[in-house]
């Protein structure tokens, strides 16, 4: 069974951000890069999933990303994927073109299974696999909080925000992990010297057909001012009053 | 003359100006008697005990108050340490944080009592000689039998130790609320706080220091106190000072309570040299730290102003990482890389010797240094500020402190060079708990 | 000026409230605004729809549990024959899940979680967070349909008319509609309070309550009512008051909501590092001086144990 887990390398979500000097992005050189944590997630129920049901499953690691996010896509083979492919892309791109490179390497690989996160955490679009499932033609299963096998597929349990949704996809199918899905594992230290000898692929979007059509235009970014000046009320009335004029309640 | 010294290439990318001083009617509201950069553990003692004596007091933060090394550090107190002086000194400041704990009403000293093991004869001859030298200061330590040591830590694998020390009165200081209560004290009595305020210049009237430059404009003290932590060194290179002190790498991780293993807030800390780890209890879990052969060695300049430690992460595939994890499941087998619990990263001040530098150096007057804690920052500040106010205000201290004076590097081949005093800053980090120390062993290395 | 086919978010029952603002938002937009329905008996829900605009409505049992696959095909059908030129939904789940599978099979010219948009040069400009709320984002959608979800937060809905509108029943043929999902069931969670890191708002409780009831009857009490999650400073997990998977801080939770609440928290730099990035922090302490009042946009200095009910009181009175 091969499970395939597309993993985006984001700037660290904890860090303070700048813009660059158009402000059209972050600036990019003072920026640590993770794993997405979502992404983190799915791997970890790619590796569970191969230490139970399916010992027999090959766990693929799928970035799209300049060449130096090797290293963040690496970071999945020191958990325990068993390859890694690196698309090399400079820039940004939007979900839809994300999933049209990420159906055309699934064409080729063929795999059962898609597991990623549901969302990253730098657009926080939540899009992509929503995107590949509609492109593939496959049953989708988003928000996912527990997985098991059955005769017939996959028995889902979902988060939604009104409760908890059982559903139950065939096989192919895309799954997109929420944050309960699991706690992901670090990188013990068998496995980080196993993974030196596991080699990364690289390819591009042109490799692969793709010519990038974007649905997204980025016009402009601003930071979100953090600094705060503390305004004293003296009464409740007075607190709810200002937190309804700054629209977090009601 | 005054002139004022570049930042160059420190301080990030905030460049000072050179430029004259202000007049004198715009000086006297950012005037004090002393000036601290850096509002961590180091620098809000020194305030405060300035400020008990009657001193008016700036702290010039960069950041945010205790969001530096203090706030990422896990605050052991092993009281025992190399010399009597610095036993002393330790356990003055227990006595310091206990009167803070009635001023600020909360709880800083956790005393928990720590325990060393060890599972080969070096490392039980350590212990022995420790023991030794407890008692020849009546010290309250003694040895501890295994099967003791397995009931009050049934959580810990204990078949191959050889041997074990109790020292009732250790324990841990608590950062945050340490960092509070000398913030509170030193509100009391006056001391001013500025945060996200950088140093990028310091003002010299010939070769005595008379203020600071910020981007919030001019600070003016005849007396300014380094302790600017991990950039101390970059602070010293405002006025073309050598500092050796380098900025290194830690890294240590907090369990979350394990069902089949749970450990008591009370239960005590430890240390196992052999295996490079420490550790204690933490919110139900155990928290477990590393001083490896290997650290990431930090370079300050490159980092904004208002870089925020708090938000530092290690990777999941981090080697010094996945060290700790393997060390600490040496004693602790249930603990593994799939163990849900958080990772605390953060960056330390090393010196070449691993003892602070406290005092001034010869190149300039009214500059005062109190940084360099090389990982125990926490649990030498109370009486750190307590010496740095002595020599401050009487020029000299009631302690020894010889081994920690701010000079002992001055002018010496090997210590001049950023790379070599990186260098040796690195090594003295991994002999932390590489060497085997006591007293027939001085500077034995570990045959690993 | 365009066409605009308004997704409607309904729990079998009735509209959910949160639906008003994607009605709000293609008004604002365009005349031309059509609602579209799916499930199973909508004739009361359609009535309720109807109120704001044109209803079409996909009325069958195939279609009587809102199953990703099922339900994107027939909304990508809908939206091709009726041209339409804009799709919105409020972002939910629901609209994250299925309306981004339909995008999927429209084009994918998608922007979510909408907060505010303008024209420009005959340009519909949208305006969305990013990196978890740090930044603002402007964009323009490249293609047609654009598939629009807005914030729940982001529009009013419209007053609902006096004459209703009309509503069309469409035919659904259901031996065209995907079969690969199957839906179980569903639990809803009334009463369950949401994960503390993913929460609009966290109320959250430090060293000022003595014990786990109060904690539980003030902090939890005063969360309910905002449909909060609760957290805790390390401090009350220390003296066993409140469980670890509580705590927010360094060594605890990371945690960004729209709003933070600090309820008798001092503000250790240790519990900041884990709630700084909230969009909105208040907070009440008896302390004037403490540390959390240079890190909050709104300070009450008083006693929780006497703010707190009557915060309480004000919500649910409202």
């Amino acid at each position: 069974m091969k499970i395939l887990v597309p993993c985006k390398r984001v700037p660290d979500p904890d860090q303070k951000l700048r813009l660059n000097a158009d402000a059209t992005d972050i600036d990019g050189s003072a920026v640590t890069y993770i794993l997405n944590p979502f992404d983190a997630i799915a791997v970890e129920e790619a590796l569970r999933i191969r230490e139970t049901a399916h010992p027999e499953a090959e766990i693929i690691a799928v970035s799209i990303a300049p060449a130096e996010g090797e290293t963040d896509l690496r970071t999945a083979l020191a958990m325990g994927a068993d390859r890694a492919l690196l698309i090399e892309h400079e820039g940004q791109i939007d979900p839809w073109n994300v999933a049209r490179i990420l159906a055309a390497v699934i064409h080729q690989e063929k795999p059962a299974l898609i597991l990623m996160g549901k969302q990253a955490v730098d657009d926080d679009a939540n899009q992509v696999g929503q995107f590949l499932a509609a492109q593939l033609g496959w049953p989708q299963a988003t928000f996912v909080s527990k997985i098991e096998f059955t005769t017939d597929g996959l028995r889902i349990h979902r988060e939604t925000d009104i409760g908890i949704e059982i559903i139950h996809v065939t096989l192919p199918a895309v799954v997109t992990a929420d944050l309960r899905l699991n706690e992901p594992r670090y990188a013990s230290l068998p496995s980080i010297l196993k993974a030196k000898k596991k080699p990364t692929e690289h390819s591009t979007p042109a490799k692969l057909g793709i010519k990038p059509e974007p649905r997204i235009r980025l016009l402009g970014m601003e930071l979100i001012d953090s600094q705060r000046t503390c305004e004293k009320v003296t009464t409740a009335t007075d607190l709810l009053d200002r937190l309804r004029e700054s629209e977090v309640i009601e | 003359m005054l002139s004022v010294q570049q930042a160059g290439k420190g301080c990030g990318e905030v460049l000072a100006s050179a430029h004259w001083v202000k007049h004198l009617a715009d000086m006297s509201k950012n005037t004090s008697d002393v000036i601290i950069i850096g509002g961590g553990v180091a620098g809000l003692s020194t305030a405060m005990q300035l400020a008990m004596r009657g001193t008016s007091v700036t702290v010039l933060e960069r950041e945010q108050i205790g969001n530096g090394s203090t706030g990422r550090a896990a605050g052991l107190l092993g009281q025992l340490r190399g010399t009597t002086e610095h036993t002393r000194m330790l356990m003055d400041g227990v006595e310091i944080v206990k009167e803070l704990e009635a001023k600020a009403g909360v709880e800083i000293y956790v005393q928990t009592g720590s325990v060393r093991v060890a599972e080969t004869p070096d490392r039980a001859q350590e212990i022995t000689d420790l023991v030794e030298m407890g008692h020849s200061i009546n010290f309250d330590i003694d040895h501890i039998a295994i099967d003791e040591l397995t009931e009050r830590m049934p959580y810990m694998h204990t078949d191959d130790l050889t041997d074990a020390c109790w020292c009732p009165t250790d324990g841990h200081l608590q950062p945050a609320e340490l960092a509070a209560a000398y913030h509170k004290v030193g509100r009391d009595h006056h001391v001013r706080y500025e945060n996200s305020c950088p140093v990028t210049g310091v003002i010299l009237d010939g070769n005595k220091a008379v203020g600071v430059q910020t981007p919030r404009g001019e600070f003016h003290a005849p007396v300014i106190v380094n302790a600017a932590g991990p950039w101390s060194h970059l602070v010293a290179s405002l006025t073309d000072t050598t500092l050796p002190a380098a900025a290194l790498g830690h890294v240590y991780l907090t369990t979350q309570p394990h069902p089949d293993h749970p450990v008591d807030r009370l239960s005590p800390g430890f240390r196992n040299r052999h295996h490079r780890i420490y550790g204690r209890p933490e919110n139900g879990g155990l928290l477990v730290g590393m001083y490896g052969e290997d650290c990431p060695v930090h370079d300050m300049s490159i980092l904004p102003a208002d870089f925020d430690m708090s938000a530092m992460k290690v990777r999941r595939d981090d080697i010094n990482l996945a060290l700790l994890i393997h060390a600490a499941q040496q004693r602790f087998p249930w603990l593994n890389e799939r163990t849900p619990m958080h990772i605390t990263t953060g960056i330390m001040t090393f010196t070449p010797d691993g003892l602070p530098f406290c005092g001034q150096l010869p190149d300039h007057e009214g500059l005062y240094y109190c940084t360099g804690f090389s990982g125990h920052g926490i649990v030498q500040s109370p009486a750190i500020g307590l010496i740095m106010s002595e020599l401050i205000l009487d020029g000299k201290s009631t302690y020894d402190i010889d081994s920690i004076e701010a000079d002992r590097y001055w002018d010496i081949p090997g210590f001049l060079d950023r790379e070599e005093i990186q260098q040796r800053c690195y090594t003295m980090q991994g002999s932390y708990y590489g060497r085997i120390e006591g007293k027939t062993a001085n500077v034995k290395q570990k045959d690993t | 000026m365009n066409k605009v086919l308004v997704l409607l978010e309904h729990d079998g029952t009735t509209l959910r409230p949160s639906s008003g603002s994607a009605i709000g938002f293609a008004r604002e937009l365009s005349d031309e605004v059509t609602a579209l329905l799916l499930g199973e008996d909508l004739g009361a829900i359609a009535a309720e729809a109807a109120k704001y605009a044109p209803v079409l409505t996909a009325d069958h049992e195939s279609l009587s549990q809102n199953v990703a696959d099922r339900w994107a095909h027939v909304i990508t059908e809908v939206a091709r024959s009726q041209n339409a030129e804009l799709i919105v939904a409020t972002s939910t789940t629901w609209a994250k899940d299925i309306v981004g599978r339909s995008a999927g099979l429209l084009g994918g010219a998608m922007a979510s979680d909408v907060t505010d948009h303008e024209i420009t040069d005959g340009q519909l400009r949208l305006r969305r967070p990013m990196f978890a709320g740090a930044v603002n984002a402007t964009l323009i959608l490249e293609g047609s349909p654009k598939i629009i979800t807005v914030c729940p937060s982001a529009y009013n809905a419209p007053k609902p008319a006096d004459i209703p509108f009309l509503i069309e029943t469409l035919s659904v043929d259901a031996s065209t509609l995907p079969s690969a999902t199957r839906f179980e069931s569903l639990d809803c969670k009334k009463g369950a309070r949401p994960d503390v890191t993913e929460a609009h708002i966290v109320v959250s409780g430090g060293r000022a309550f003595k014990n786990a009831e109060d904690f539980e009857k003030y902090v939890g009490g005063l969360a309910d009512q905002l449909g909060a999650a609760t957290g805790s400073s390390r401090a009350l997990v220390d003296a066993g008051i409140t469980p670890n998977s509580l705590q927010v801080g360094q060594t605890g939770k990371i945690v960004a909501p729209e709003l933070y609440l600090a309820l008798g928290i001092s503000g250790a730099v240790q519990h900041l590092a884990g709630m700084k990035n909230s969009r909105v922090i208040a907070a009440i302490n008896q302390d004037p001086d403490a540390p959390i009042f240079e890190f909050a946009d709104y300070g009450l200095v008083g006693d929780v144990y006497k703010e707190v009910p009557r915060l309480i009181e004000e919500l649910n009175g409202s």
